[in-house]
């Protein structure tokens, strides 16, 4: 039977659930905020093999001999990856400052960067410099070339293919020192993007269309 | 510092309860059924989310959400749909546990559940994040840049997972694959937990009643209508977004995360996860007095087999004897029982139950108390009925029960008073027996209404006897918050009772004569 009693609860129920709902669908996109609402950013962000510093020796031929045969080799190396400072300067004051490795526990893996620095929008100088650390000559990072004997029986045309391997590990290796030096305006909420450009081998700006190299 | 917050969620959860009774009735109260409507919820968000996988492009993420949401039609309201499902799966299941904690349901028996619960309930809120970077804009974009920025503080990858969002190249496909992956396969999973926080009840109930799974629908339904659920801006790894909208049912913590490093983040969600899981420790109690486990007296048992039948816990089994007689013999699990007491008034002969609260126990209650102040009222104009209640029953309506003249005696659960108590009361003078239940959907003894009312009306084992007028029992519905509704059905009930012939006193009698009788013959069946 309905009463008066029951179409009064039925409308609470009703309204009470509207209510409820219109919570649930409110509460489902609440705005707050993030960034803050004058604010641009200079992002750092590029993965790179880092160089390889090796004192390298060529074997005796008494020494390869005493090897068994699959394991003559006749140039051995033994070095550690470069580490790399990066300092980044923002109108001349200094943003960062920090030593990147490569990474894995031996630090002789990738090495992969990513950092940001708050920028207040306007033309700003960038200054970055990203370089190694470890002096080293170009024969310990290339290795000896010197090879005692000619490529003859199981070592035939062997110094040419370590050369070429070594010579490739030299180019996917990122530059001993890389730097950039421009001014650019941030527009608010921009995000300025430097990164390796492995091809050019050296650091390039990415930006959004809303913002300008100043020449 | 638990118990003191214990004693005060308790209250709380009763006056919400007792709100929700008052809008919506006990029947309809969804606080009682917060469990269930989450299962309702999740049968929702996988209907609808069948349709928007179908939808759905890994290669262009945010074109294909902008295009399902510019479809009036159907793409809109279903996405909102799915993403309101998912705010009240997660509401609903944070009430269900919120209600076993100050009904102290979280621990002993009950751990399993409440941890399954726990993973469930977490597994949810994992679905929800991924759901949301599905999406791809700028609250996608934030919620997986502070995931990748926790991620990252970990020593998994090689290579920073916040590189993907760096800018350097688009986000790659196989990002929004692995996320998409991990959305479809988790509900495996969720199934799993499910399963595994029914694991231990019999007959599990998994949904509500039909109407209400259907109101639940109706309204995520209106709700996704009236309210769409709005697209932000796309993901723009070159633009610092000011604000964007956060889903607060879900990702309430991000604005705060944001603010600490990765390592606080992760100890404060230690010590949260560590704390649910300690929460069947810290709400342990002595399982002593009303908390002790049934206990069966083999002497008495008969080997009919129905208190593991009525068993809500599944906590007893039929073992063999070790004496000569012919039949099984119950035997309760203690870390399995929850100390209900059902089983004691599911025992025609009275050989199982907790300690105190046995039939036979039930029975000695109602001789040194209930009979004498039956035979005192019995002088008086309008003789007293007796009432029967749950031990949780709101103390109000039993206050209120009393100052209307009934003799109101607890039980444990409703499911635990033995009908031969019933019988008892009548043959000790009452003109009536009114027995109040919990709301069926509020039990803490689970099954607690439906078995007394089988056993009372039904011919359940252990039935009330044929001899018993039944015009003379009733069960009615004690809801906090509707103390009209509990007033109203005794006073049907004593208006009813008064109509009858007075019932010839019978004395003290030995109700248990018969089951004694049959037990010592080896059985009922």
């Amino acid at each position: 039977m309905i009463t008066a009693r029951t179409v009064i609860r039925a409308v609470v129920a009703l309204a009470v659930t509207a209510a409820g709902l219109a919570a649930l669908a409110a509460a489902s996109a609440v705005r707050l905020p993030w960034h803050g609402a004058n604010t641009a950013a200079l992002r750092l962000s590029w993965s790179a093999h880092p160089e390889r510093i090796e004192v390298c020796r060529a074997l005796s031929k008494a020494e390869v001999e005493a090897r068994n045969e699959h394991m003559r080799q006749r140039v051995e190396c033994d070095g550690k990856a470069a580490t790399y400072a990066l300092r980044v300067r923002v109108d001349g004051a200094l943003l960062g400052d920090e030593v990147v490795q490569g990474g894995g526990l031996r630090h002789d893996r990738p090495m992969h960067l990513l950092q940001s620095y708050a920028v207040s929008p306007g033309v700003r100088r960038i200054q970055l410099e990203f370089s190694r650390r470890e002096r080293a000559s170009d024969d310990s990072l290339r290795g000896a070339a010197a090879v005692p004997d000619a490529d003859t029986g199981i070592f035939a045309g062997r110094a040419a293919r370590e050369a070429s391997e070594r010579g490739r590990l030299t180019r996917a290796a990122v530059p001993p020192r890389l730097t950039l030096d421009t001014a650019i305006t941030f527009a608010p909420q921009q995000v300025v993007l430097v990164t390796f450009d492995p091809d050019g081998r050296r650091l390039v700006l990415r930006v959004d269309t809303a913002s300008r190299r100043v020449p | 510092m638990t118990t003191r917050r214990l004693r005060l969620a308790r209250p709380t959860l009763a006056a919400l309860d007792a709100v929700a009774n008052r809008v919506y009735g006990w029947r309809w109260n969804p606080i009682y059924q917060s469990g269930t409507v989450a299962v309702v919820t999740l049968l929702v968000l996988l209907a609808t989310g069948l349709y928007l996988l179908l939808v759905y492009r890994l290669g262009a993420p945010f074109a294909s959400v902008e295009r399902i949401t510019q479809d009036l039609w159907l793409g809109r309201w279903l996405r909102s749909l799915h993403r309101y499902a998912s705010d009240a799966f997660v509401i609903a299941a944070v009430v269900h546990a919120w209600r076993m904690l100050a009904q102290r349901r979280s621990w002993g028996p009950r751990t399993l559940a409440w941890v399954s619960g726990g993973v469930v309930l977490a597994a949810g809120l994992v679905e929800a994040w991924t759901g949301f970077v599905m999406v791809w804009d700028a609250f996608a974009e934030r919620l997986a840049r502070e995931g990748a920025r926790l991620f990252d503080a970990l020593p998994i990858f090689s290579e920073p997972l916040s590189r993907i969002f760096a800018g350097e190249v688009a986000v790659p496909s196989a990002f929004f694959f692995v996320n998409l992956f991990v959305h479809i396969g988790l509900p495996l999973g969720l199934g799993v937990g499910l399963w595994l926080h029914v694991s231990r009840l019999a007959r599990p109930t998994l949904l509500p009643p039909r109407t209400l799974s259907w109101a639940v629908v109706a309204a995520l339904t209106v709700a996704a209508i009236v309210w769409p659920a709005p697209l932000a801006d796309a993901a723009d790894p070159l633009r610092l977004a000011v604000a964007t909208p956060i889903n607060l049912a879900t990702a309430w913590w991000l604005p705060w995360s944001e603010q600490l490093p990765p390592l606080t983040v992760f100890a404060l969600a230690t010590v949260v996860a560590l704390a649910f899981l300690l929460v069947p420790s810290l709400t342990a109690r002595a399982r002593t007095g009303m908390l002790a486990p049934s206990v069966v007296d083999p002497r008495l048992c008969t080997g009919c087999n129905q208190c593991p039948q009525d068993c809500p816990w599944e906590a007893i089994t039929m073992v063999a004897r070790t004496d000569d007689r012919p039949t099984l013999v119950a035997l309760v699990d203690p870390a399995l029982c929850v100390s209900c007491g059902i089983c004691a008034g599911s025992c025609a002969p009275m050989g199982v139950g907790p300690v105190g609260s046995s039939g036979r126990d039930q029975l000695d209650a109602i001789r040194l108390s209930t009979v004498p102040a039956l035979r005192v009222s019995s002088d008086a104009p309008i003789p007293s009925n007796v009432v029967f209640c749950c031990a949780e029953a709101p103390a109000s309506h039993r206050e209120a029960l009393r100052a209307r003249g009934a003799l109101v005696r607890e039980v444990r659960c409703a499911g635990n008073l033995h009908s031969s108590a019933v019988e008892l009361a009548l043959r000790g003078g009452a003109p009536g027996v009114m027995v109040f239940a919990c709301p069926p959907r509020d039990c803490a003894g689970r099954e607690g209404p439906k078995w007394l009312g089988e056993r009372l009306f039904n011919e359940r084992e252990a039935e009330l006897q044929p001899r018993v007028d039944r015009r003379r029992v009733r069960v009615g519905t004690m809801a906090g918050g509707d103390l009209r509704g509990t007033l109203q059905a005794f006073d049907d009930f004593a208006r009813d009772v008064a109509t009858l012939a007075p019932l010839p006193v019978s004395g003290d009698q030995d109700v248990t004569q018969d089951c004694v009788t049959s037990a010592d013959a080896g059985g009922r069946e």
